[in-house]
């Protein structure tokens, strides 16, 4: 009975070859390593214009003002707006200044146990609200464009809802706003989370918490084949400097507070109120309907954590007439780092801001 | 026995004396009680509130009463006596039922942890994976979990139980974690399982030309197996069940922690957290008065 043979020589010789690549790659990070790198995150230079506890709101002024309606981005809270600045070259906040917007971006900063009983309602009708009525004195403009990422373009869309007269447009990127699809992993697994024992175990949800459950999402890509790109491109100084601006970004959730989780959970993930016209904030129900702003809504087709289908429904459930989806080909966090959406998508953003400029 | 027979009755009719003199004397009392004097007993002039509270009274001495009139019967002062007289048989039996409890509790211990001579009390080592959890977490819940609640008595009884429920609570994090952690090993196993068969680096397969390529369909083949993991019932029972024992030991863990700042003089957790929620509220209202006056402002300009 013949057996394969196994080309011995062949094998030696390429991981001898291999071998010989990776001495001289390990040399040459080496040298990259004990350099200078530039690896800081959030650095387009900004005017810190207003504070109330630990919320922070950053002026982006542009060199040349196109757009006469200044521009607000809301983050989420789960993750620091620094996504929005990752990179020199690959900003969102760079590439809107460019496109001459002046632009306002809220830094929710760290909560600590102290944030834990702040709400929802705490949030948007609180510091978000005092935001939009700062920026409306400081410019004399009766009306702001109001631009929200991630659960951040939830937190637009309410207050858009509740405040239709101080919105002129709104953009919302990956924001879930129907929360009982089946479809994304953190949709299901939201589910089943019993947020009461969470909170009351916890007070605020650590960040640490929030990045392990990240990492579960994917483990093969996140923690396998994410790190050996890094070690076959670590001589690499540029592919070096902006995995660790990831890596930094990434790994930086800060804690979310407490009672504002157990609402999102029960109200939005678990009873998918929002989308049903029934989520109360307060004293006030959100009717998604009062939302007659022009509309822009922003997903990507390939997002693992906020899925199209539960982004889509938006434009379908509000009462504005001048609503548009557009689905980009790519994940969550590559709306706002791919190349293609800084090239493209940031500049049609502009382009349809100032379409309805009036 | 000559001894003691001798003395028991030796020892009889002082007590039935003992006893005779004793009933009299709370028979005595008994007419000088609240609202039970002569006059009381004659019913003249005690009020209706002394007569109600006097009922009790006459009661409990009238039980007294009965109590040592039994006392008195032969019999009942004989098995008295020997009840007296038999101390050291009784300790001898108490300290031979504790210690056969204790050897019966170790001998159940032993026999528990060794399992009828298999690792999983089952099916074998074969079955170790599938059995292993089931059984640390058997072993926690009847056996660590009555060691550690054994109820704790005098001055380190409260601290000690706090500690012991910590330690307790940790344990089954740490099991919960070991069982999550192999669940996510799964797909790894499985997918290098698959990777065999494709022929690829298995034994009587050819070894890859191109180990990229064959890394990337390896990669693919994990992606899936995860992503069918990710959505079981069984990976969704399982991380709810860690974060349940991480949540339990966290809670466990701040009411030692608490325990041992409030020795310290530091104020606790909830203490902080109560005075956290104080601030909270204040702020809230001094805001909501603020935009009030806010408003009263802006209307009075305006008019």
């Amino acid at each position: 009975m013949d057996r394969p043979k196994i080309p011995v020589d062949l094998i030696l010789a390429k991981l001898a070859a291999d071998a010989e690549a990776a001495k001289h790659r390990l040399e040459r990070a080496r040298d990259i390593f004990h350099g200078p790198l530039d690896t800081d995150i959030g650095t387009t230079p900004y005017e810190l214009v207003y504070q109330e506890d630990r919320v922070r709101l950053k002026y982006y002024r542009p060199d040349a003002a196109r757009l006469k309606t200044p521009l607000l981005l809301v983050h989420g809270l789960f993750n620091r707006e620094t996504l929005l600045d990752l990179q020199p070259g690959r900003s969102v906040v760079q590439n809107l200044l460019k496109e001459g917007a002046e632009v306002y971006l809220i830094d929710w900063g760290s909560p600590t146990r102290r944030d834990q009983f702040l709400t929802l309602d705490d949030h948007i009708n609180g510091y978000l609200d005092d935001i939009v009525e700062f920026i409306r004195r400081r410019h004399g403009v009766p009306q702001v464009n109001l631009m929200g990422v991630c659960l951040g373009g939830t937190f637009a869309v309410i207050y858009a809802a509740l405040h239709p007269e101080k919105i002129r447009n709104l953009v919302t990127t990956a924001a879930p706003t129907l929360f009982n699809t089946p479809k994304g992993l953190l949709h299901i697994w939201m589910q089943e989370i019993d947020v009461d024992r969470l909170v009351d175990a916890f007070g605020n949800l650590p960040g640490n918490l929030v990045n392990a459950a990240f990492l579960l999402l994917n483990p093969p890509r996140l923690l396998l084949d994410k790190y050996l790109g890094f070690l076959e491109n670590m001589d690499n100084k540029d592919f070096v400097e902006n995995f660790i601006r990831m890596e930094k970004w990434i790994f930086d959730s800060p804690d979310v507070p407490g009672e504002t989780l157990r609402q999102v959970v029960k109200d939005l993930y678990q009873e998918n109120l929002l989308v049903q016209g029934k989520l109360r904030l307060g004293e006030r129900r959100v009717d998604l309907r009062r939302l007659t702003m022009p509309l822009l809504n922003i997903y990507g087709q390939y997002d693992h954590l906020v899925p199209p289908e539960a982004c889509e429904v938006l434009t379908a459930r509000v009462g504005s007439r001048d609503t548009e989806n557009l689905c980009l080909d790519t994940g969550h966090v590559g709306i706002y780092v791919s190349s293609r959406f800084q090239k493209e998508t940031v500049p049609k953003i502009a382009a349809w801001l100032l379409a309805r400029e009036g | 026995m000559t001894q003691e027979n001798s003395g028991q009755a030796g020892s009889e009719p002082l007590l039935a004396a003992w006893i005779t003199w004793t009933m009299d004397f709370w028979d005595t009392m008994a007419q000088m009680g609240p609202g039970l004097g002569g006059t009381g007993r004659a019913g003249g002039q005690a009020s209706r509130e002394t007569v109600v509270s006097a009922n009790p009274w006459l009661a409990s001495l009238n039980l007294w009463q009965a109590f040592f009139s039994l006392l008195t019967e032969p019999g009942t002062v004989s098995a008295v006596f020997q009840g007296i007289q038999a101390p050291s048989k009784i300790i001898l039996r108490m300290a031979q039922a504790g210690w056969g409890g204790y050897f019966y509790l170790h001998q159940q211990w032993l026999e528990a942890w060794q399992g009828n001579g298999s690792p999983s009390g089952k099916g074998g080592y074969e079955n170790l994976d599938q059995d292993i959890y089931q059984i640390c977490n058997e072993i926690l819940e009847q056996d660590f979990h009555r060691l550690l609640n054994l109820p704790q008595l005098c001055l380190t009884g409260f601290p000690q139980e706090r500690v012991n429920r910590a330690t307790e609570k940790f344990s089954h994090f740490q099991a919960a974690m070991a069982e999550f952690i192999y669940l996510l090993y799964l797909p790894v196993k499985k997918s290098l399982r698959a990777m065999g068969g494709l022929g690829g680096l298995g034994r009587q397969g050819n070894p890859p030309e191109d180990f990229k390529e064959y890394y990337k369909r390896w990669l693919k083949i994990l992606e899936g197996h995860y992503m069918t993991l990710f959505q079981s019932a069984e990976y969704i029972r399982t991380l709810t069940h860690t974060l349940y024992a991480l949540e339990d030991f966290t809670t466990a863990k701040q009411e030692l922690l608490s325990e041992a700042m409030a020795g310290l003089g530091l104020p606790s957790r909830r203490e902080m957290d109560e005075l956290y929620r104080e601030i909270y509220l204040l702020k809230k209202s001094m805001k909501g008065l603020a935009r009030k006056i806010d408003r009263i402002e802006a209307s009075r300009e305006e008019g």
